[in-house]
C-alpha cells in the first residue's frame, strides 16, 4: 500500500514546457492529490471556459492530435493508491497514475502479473495506457487491456465522479463503461481509477530471436504461424534498432508457460524454424528475456529523428507479413514490425513517406510523431462518426477534456 | 380482427412472410423466461438487416417501442415487451455468414444458436468460447445482448472479450457497423451487454479459439457447500485458474443424477466439477495440484473422467441442472450474483442461512470459481407466503452480496427484474453517466423500454414499480 501524501496542489506556472502537445503549451499545470480534487480542477475548468489535456506518463501522447484549445495540464502521477489488493483474489484496483512497472512489481511479489505490454513501462500510467487504447502483442493470448478491466472510475467534465463495473470478475451490471473511455484519449471523462482482473504470472519466459535471410523469410513465417503451442508473442521485425538484437531481419518469439512447455515450446520452435532453413535461434531466459521484450516494445514509440512517424495499421494476423513487405518494397527504408498472431502492422517512416505508407496499408494510426511533424493521427474518420460526436457532445458538452485530439477532430 | 395501422404499415412494407399480428401468433413473444408477460402489438421475423431498419422506422413512425428477441431464453425479462411494441424474433437471421479459419474469426447472424457455431467449425480444430448453459437453444445475438457468460468464462472471458465487431440498427433505423480495430471510441464494447437498448443487432463478428491440447475433467466431492467454496478460494488463491471450476450442492447433485446418471458422488454434501485444458504436461501437473488443494480442504474424493464420453455427460448434467430441478420443484427462482472470489464460504453460508429464515429450501449450483453464485430458491407459486419470501430472501441475498463487495448480476444480466435494484449498486451519478449514453443512441426511449434503468433514474424511464412474481423456470449460464 503506498502511503497518501499530504494534500497539496501543485500549481506550476512557468514549468509547463514538458506538457506542451504540438505548438501548444498550456498556462498551467496541476498536479491534484487524489481523484476528489482532480474532478474538482476539471469542474473549475469547465466552469472557466477552459480545455483540459489530462497527462500520465506522456508516453503515447503522440498517438492523438494536439489539442485545438490548451490551458491546463492535469498530471495524473500522485493518484498512485494502491486500492485494493488482495492477490488471493486475483483482482486490484488503483489509481490511474500508478505507472505500469510499479504495478507489475507489487503483483510479481505475489507471482502474479497484467499482461499491459505498455511500452516504456516505468513512465507510463495505467491510465494514459487505458485512455490511448494501448494493445500490445501479448493479447492474442492473455486479451486486450479493455478485457482484463473490470471496474473503472472517471471524473466527468462537471466535476462528477462515475463508477461502473466493480471489483468481481463477471458483471453485467449496467452497461460497460469502461470500454468507453478506454481509448477515448481522455477526451469523455478523466479516469481516475481503474480495477483489473489479473493473472497468475507464467511460471517462466524465453525469447527467441531468430535472424531471418531473405531466402528463409517466408518459410519461417508460414512455420511458425503454425505451431502447435502458440507463443504469447510471434513477431517479424525489420529495422529498430532498438529493440533486441540490432540484427536484421529477425522474427521474435516469446515463450511463457510452465517449464516443461517452455521447454517444449522451445523444441518445436527450433526445428520448426530450422525446417525452413533458419541457422540459428537465440534464446534468452526468465529477466533478460523480459528485458529484452520490453525493449522489443518501448521500440514501438521511438524515435529515429525528429521527422520520425510510426504508424500501426490494425488486420488479419494472415496478412501482416505481406503488408509489412509492401511498405518495405514501396518506400526505402521503412522499418516494420509484423505482428503474426494479433495482426499488427507497425511502420517507422519519415514524415514525407507517411501519406503513402498510410495508403499501402489501409487504415493507420499515429502511435508515435517527431516533434518536427504536423501529420494527422487517425486518417479517416470510421464510418461510426456521427454517433462518436454525440457521445462526446454528451459527455462534454463545453468542450474541455482534450478538445480537437481525438479522431474525425473530436 | 382488424389489423392496427402499425400492423398494417409493417404488412405492406414487409409482407406477412415477416410481419405477425394475431394474438395467438403474438404469445410466443409475450414472454421470456422471466415471469414478465405483455403481448406486444406486432411481431417481425426478418431475413436481413434491412427489414430490421424498415420495421424500427416504422415503429418510431408510430411511437412504438422496439425489443429484440434471441431464443427467449433470459431469465430477466429483458426480451419482455413490457410496453408492448413490436417484437423483431431473429429465428431466420440464424447463419453463420462468414468463417476464417486462419485467423480465427467468424461473421454471424443474430439468431445463429450459440452451440451450433461450434458445432459446425470443430472440424477446423477452433471453437466459440463463451458457452453459457443455454447454449443449446440461446442465441449468439441474445449472448451479445446480456455479455453471457458461462462455465468456461473463468478462463476465456465473457462474451465481451469474444465480439470483435457489430453491425445494428439503431433508433432510427439506420444500419452501421463497428470494429474494435476501428479508431474512435469503442462502440461494440459498449454495445455488447445493453440489453438491446442502444441498437439491435443484426450482425456479429466473433472471436474464435483453438481447441486445446489435452482436456480433463475431474469431480471431488466434499461434506457441504462451504467446504467446496473453501477449496475453490484456495485454488484461486493459489494461483491456479482452471478453465471451469463449478459447484454443485446436494440438493442440485441427487436431481442431476437422478435425470442424467453422469456418475457425480450422489451422497455428497456438494461437488466440485473441475476442467483443466492446455498443453498435455499443464493438464497432468495442474490436475495434481488441484487434487492436493482439493484433498487438504476436505475433498472426500476425486475422480477424472476417463474419456470424452463421460466428460460430455458431467458437462451436459451440469449445464442441464436447471432443468433437472423442474423434477423435484413445483417453482424456483434463480437469482444471478457475483462477489470476490475469497468471500465464496462466507457468503454461501449467508446465503444458506437467508433460505432457511425464509423456510425456503435452496440449491446452488453455480460458476464458483468466478465467485458468480446461482441460489436457487424452490417454492410454490400457489403459495402466496413462498411467493412473497422469495422476493424478500431474493433481494436479501443481492444486498449481501453487494456488502461482500460483490453485484447483483454476473451473467444474467439486469433487464426488466433487477432494474429497480441497479441502484443499491450505482449512485445517481454513475447512472446518469450512463444516461448519457443511452441518451445518445436511444434518445426517445423506443429501444426496448423499461430494460436495465430504475424508473425514473434516467428521464423517459418512469414507472411504478413492478409487483412481479418472479417464476424463471430456464437455463442458468
Amino acid at each position: 500500500m503506498i502511503a497518501k501524501r499530504p494534500r497539496a496542489k501543485r500549481t506550476k506556472a512557468q514549468d509547463t514546457g514538458a506538457f506542451a502537445l504540438g505548438a501548444l503549451r498550456p498556462a498551467r499545470a496541476v498536479e491534484p492529490a487524489d481523484a476528489r480534487e482532480l474532478a474538482a480542477t476539471l469542474r473549475a475548468a469547465s466552469d472557466a471556459a477552459e480545455a483540459v489535456v489530462l497527462h500520465g506518463g506522456g508516453t503515447l501522447q503522440g498517438a492523438a492530435n494536439p489539442p485545438s484549445r490548451y490551458d491546463v495540464a492535469i498530471s495524473t502521477l500522485r493518484l498512485d493508491a494502491l486500492y485494493d489488493y488482495d492477490p488471493r483474489d486475483l483482482t486490484a484496483g488503483l489509481g490511474a497514475g500508478t505507472t505500469v512497472a510499479q504495478l507489475q512489481r507489487t503483483l510479481a511479489e505475489h507471482g502474479q502479473f497484467l499482461p499491459l505490454d505498455a511500452p516504456l513501462a516505468s513512465q507510463a500510467t495505467i491510465g494514459g495506457t487505458l485512455a490511448a487504447g494501448w494493445a500490445g502483442p501479448r493479447r492474442a493470448a492473455y486479451g486486450r487491456p479493455r478485457d482484463l478491466l473490470i471496474g473503472v472510475t472517471v471524473a466527468l467534465a462537471d466535476g462528477t465522479l462515475a463508477t461502473s463495473g466493480g471489483m468481481v470478475v463477471k458483471n453485467v451490471t449496467g452497461y460497460d463503461m469502461g470500454k468507453l473511455y478506454v481509448g477515448s484519449h481522455g477526451t469523455l471523462a478523466a479516469i481516475v481509477r481503474a480495477n483489473f482482473k489479473v493473472l497468475p504470472a507464467p511460471a517462466t519466459r524465453r525469447l527467441a530471436i531468430a535472424p531471418l535471410d531473405d531466402d528463409v523469410r517466408d518459410r519461417a513465417v508460414a512455420h511458425a504461424a503454425a505451431l502447435e503451442l502458440e507463443p504469447a508473442a510471434l513477431l517479424l521485425v525489420d529495422g529498430f534498432r532498438e529493440a533486441p538484437p540490432p540484427v536484421q531481419p529477425r522474427m521474435i518469439v516469446l515463450l511463457e508457460g510452465s517449464e516443461h512447455v517452455v521447454e517444449r515450446s522451445t523444441r518445436e520452435l527450433r526445428s520448426a524454424l530450422g525446417a525452413a532453413g533458419v541457422a540459428e535461434t537465440r534464446l534468452l531466459d526468465r529477466d533478460d528475456a523480459a528485458r529484452a521484450f520490453q525493449n522489443l516494445l518501448d521500440a514501438y514509440l521511438a524515435r529515429a529523428g525528429d521527422a520520425s512517424v510510426t504508424l500501426l495499421a490494425r488486420g488479419l494476423p494472415s496478412e501482416a507479413a505481406l503488408r509489412a513487405q509492401r511498405v518495405r518494397e514501396a518506400i526505402p527504408r521503412a522499418e516494420t514490425i509484423a505482428d503474426l498472431r494479433t495482426g499488427d502492422v507497425v511502420v517507422r517512416v519519415d514524415e514525407g513517406r507517411a501519406q503513402r505508407a498510410r495508403e499501402l496499408l489501409g487504415r493507420a494510426t499515429v502511435l508515435s510523431a517527431g516533434p518536427a511533424t504536423h501529420i494527422d493521427a487517425w486518417g479517416a474518420p470510421p464510418s461510426t462518426l456521427a454517433t462518436m460526436r454525440a457521445l462526446k457532445e454528451g459527455f462534454d458538452p463545453h468542450g474541455t477534456l482534450a478538445p480537437g485530439r481525438f479522431a474525425g477532430g473530436l | 380482427m382488424a389489423l392496427s395501422a402499425f400492423a398494417s404499415r409493417l404488412r405492406d412494407a414487409l409482407g406477412p412472410e415477416v410481419v405477425r399480428s394475431e394474438p395467438e401468433d403474438l404469445a410466443v413473444y409475450a414472454f421470456d423466461a422471466y415471469s414478465e408477460d405483455r403481448l406486444p402489438s406486432a411481431a417481425i421475423v426478418p431475413r436481413d438487416a434491412r427489414e430490421v431498419a424498415i420495421a424500427v422506422r416504422i415503429a418510431r413512425d408510430c411511437e412504438e417501442p422496439v425489443v429484440p428477441r434471441g431464443a427467449g431464453t433470459g431469465l430477466c425479462g429483458g426480451a419482455v415487451p413490457s410496453r408492448g411494441g413490436l417484437v423483431v424474433s431473429f429465428a431466420r437471421m440464424n447463419r453463420l455468414v462468414e468463417l476464417d479459419v486462419r485467423n480465427r474469426r467468424a461473421r454471424v447472424q443474430p439468431g445463429l444458436i450459440n452451440l451450433d457455431l461450434s458445432t459446425a467449425i470443430a472440424g477446423h480444430g477452433i471453437f466459440y468460447a463463451p458457452d453459457p448453459s443455454s447454449q443449446k437453444i440461446s442465441t449468439i445475438g441474445g449472448n451479445v445482448g446480456t455479455n453471457a457468460g458461462g462455465p468456461h468464462c473463468l478462463s476465456y472471458g465473457t462474451t465481451t472479450n469474444h465480439v470483435l465487431g457489430i453491425e445494428y440498427v439503431d433508433a432510427a433505423g439506420d444500419l452501421h457497423r463497428t470494429s474494435i480495430d476501428d479508431p474512435g471510441y469503442d462502440l461494440t464494447g459498449v454495445l455488447v451487454g445493453s440489453e438491446g437498448t442502444l441498437g439491435i443487432i443484426t450482425e456479429v463478428d466473433v472471436r474464435l479459439m483453438k481447441l486445446p491440447e489435452a482436456v480433463r475433467v475431474c469431480v471431488a466431492a466434499f461434506a457441504d457447500v462451504e467446504s467446496a467454496s473453501e477449496a475453490v478460494s484456495a485454488i484461486i488463491a493459489g494461483g491456479i485458474v482452471p478453465t471451469a471450476l463449478e459447484i454443485m450442492d446436494a440438493l442440485i447433485t441427487r436431481a442431476v443424477e437422478a435425470h442424467y446418471h453422469a456418475g457425480y458422488p450422489e451422497n455428497a454434501g456438494a461437488v466440485l466439477l473441475v476442467e483443466l485444458a492446455g498443453p498435455q504436461d499443464d493438464v497432468a501437473a495442474g490436475e495434481a495440484v488441484l487434487a492436493k488443494i482439493a484433498r487438504e480442504h476436505g475433498a472426500l474424493s476425486w475422480r477424472a473422467a476417463r474419456n470424452q464420453a463421460e466428460r460430455d455427460l458431467l458437462w451436459a448434467a451440469r449445464k442441464g441442472a436447471a432443468g433437472a430441478i423442474g423434477r423435484i420443484a413445483p417453482n424456483y427462482y434463480i437469482q444471478d450474483a457475483c462477489v470476490p472470489r475469497t468471500r465464496l464460504p462466507q457468503v454461501m453460508h449467508r446465503i444458506d442461512a437467508i433460505a432457511r429464515d425464509h423456510a425456503l429450501p435452496v440449491g446452488n449450483v453455480f460458476h464458483a470459481g468466478d465467485g458468480n453464485l446461482h441460489p436457487l430458491l424452490i417454492f410454490d407459486r400457489r403459495d402466496k407466503r413462498q411467493v412473497q419470501a422469495v422476493v424478500d430472501a431474493g433481494t436479501e441475498i443481492l444486498r449481501t452480496c453487494i456488502e461482500m463487495g460483490g453485484t447483483i448480476s454476473g451473467e444474467h444480466g439486469i433487464g426488466y427484474e433487477k432494474k429497480e435494484t441497479l441502484s443499491l449498486v450505482f449512485s445517481t451519478d454513475d447512472l446518469a453517466a450512463m444516461g448519457k449514453v443511452r441518451d445518445v443512441f436511444d434518445p426517445l426511449r423506443g429501444l426496448n423500454p423499461d430494460k436495465i434503468f430504475p424508473s425514473g433514474a434516467i428521464c423517459g424511464e418512469v414507472r411504478s414499480p413492478s409487483a412481479a412474481v418472479p417464476v424463471a423456470a430456464g437455463t442458468p449460464a
